[in-house]
């Protein structure tokens, strides 16, 4: 009887485990990049391959993205972005960003629901790491999270000038959207 | 002097039609620019045709030659389907190598999204897009490749 019973408890355990894995991850990520201005307005892209991971537990978070995996609309405003004086990224091919969930134990991420968190960490261009701390959103869905988070970063901050004529925002927003299972 | 003032005409007339020209082939090249979008990859040639798992083990063994080789290409590549990744309205391809867990990754042209939609993992299949080279990545520790622009070319 009690090998029955811890028979039961280990299969429970290893379903309840396996449905809500303590590390969410997923390698379709979207991230987006917006610095258009009134002036012009393609100066913004999409990556829908940016890898994610979520630790619910410790807080942790990580995400990664090819720069070159940024789609533009326009084959000459990608070709400029890919450039060495924007972001170099036949020598710098990475964004990161590594950061944690502020104050993770006040929220209960095996729950279906909503939680509006706080995320700080350091985001990582051209080798220029600054902190970031952004407000998001992260949605449990049967095991599942949608993380989304929107911010704004200053591209002086990662040694990229934009110039004088108006046509690249110095401030783009930066969107994320995850599914992470 | 009526010679001299006809000759002064013609030239400022030349130097307008000059202008003008000017101004419009500049007109041209900057709408052609500012409209320009990426041709249908359906539609452009192939640089390389490669198995998965090759395209995979070129990257592991020597991520610049391989770069150096693939990077900004369109490559058609050959392979079965290991996951099918729900990314906002579309889906995203893998090809993984399971032993290391390095892996291709296919964002599809938005005319093509509906093809990728319905393949599923064990699917046999050729898509063919441009190629981004690789990162590797920490969180993962292995190599992610990634393309973009992708159209499915065959499912066998």
């Amino acid at each position: 009887m009690k090998k029955t019973v811890l028979l039961f408890s280990l299969i429970a355990l290893t379903a309840t485990t396996g449905l809500f894995a303590q590390t969410k991850k997923t390698t379709s990520a979207i991230v987006a990049f917006d610095a258009t201005t009134p002036k012009d307005a393609l100066p913004k892209a999409e990556n829908k391959t940016v890898i994610a991971e979520i630790d619910t537990k410790s807080g942790q978070i990580g995400f990664e993205a090819a720069v070159k995996n940024f789609t533009f609309t326009n084959p000459t405003i990608q070709a400029h972005f890919n450039e060495e004086r924007w972001l170099n990224s036949d020598k710098f091919p990475a964004f990161t960003f590594m950061g944690k969930i502020n104050d993770v134990t006040k929220y209960n991420f095996s729950k279906n629901g909503v939680y509006n968190v706080t995320v700080t960490g350091q985001l990582t261009v051209k080798d220029k790491t600054n902190n970031v701390t952004t407000p998001a959103t992260i949605e449990v869905k049967n095991g599942t999270l949608i993380a989304n988070a929107s911010f704004s970063i200053v591209l002086a901050d990662y040694g990229i000038q934009v110039g004088t004529a108006g046509k690249i925002a110095g401030e783009p927003k930066i969107t994320v959207a995850a599914e992470l299972k | 002097m009526t010679e001299k003032r006809t000759n002064k005409k013609g030239w400022i007339r030349k130097a307008l039609f000059a202008f003008l020209l000017v101004v419009l082939l500049a007109g041209g090249a900057f709408w052609y620019i500012m409209n320009e979008t990426f041709d249908d990859t359906a539609a452009t040639q192939s640089a390389y045709t490669v198995s998965a798992q090759d395209l995979i083990n070129a990257y592991q063994t020597n991520d610049s030659l391989a770069n150096a080789a693939y990077r900004e290409q369109i490559i058609t590549v050959q392979g079965r389907v290991t996951e099918v990744e729900a990314a906002d309205t579309t889906v995203n391809i893998k090809f993984t190598d399971p032993v290391t867990g390095s892996y291709l990754i296919f964002d599809f042209q938005s005319q093509h999204v509906a093809d990728a939609k319905v393949l599923q993992a064990g699917d046999s299949v050729a898509i063919k897009g441009s190629c981004s080279g690789n990162i590797y990545s920490m969180l993962r520790k292995a190599h992610m490749i990634s393309f973009k622009r992708s159209v499915l070319v065959t499912k066998f």
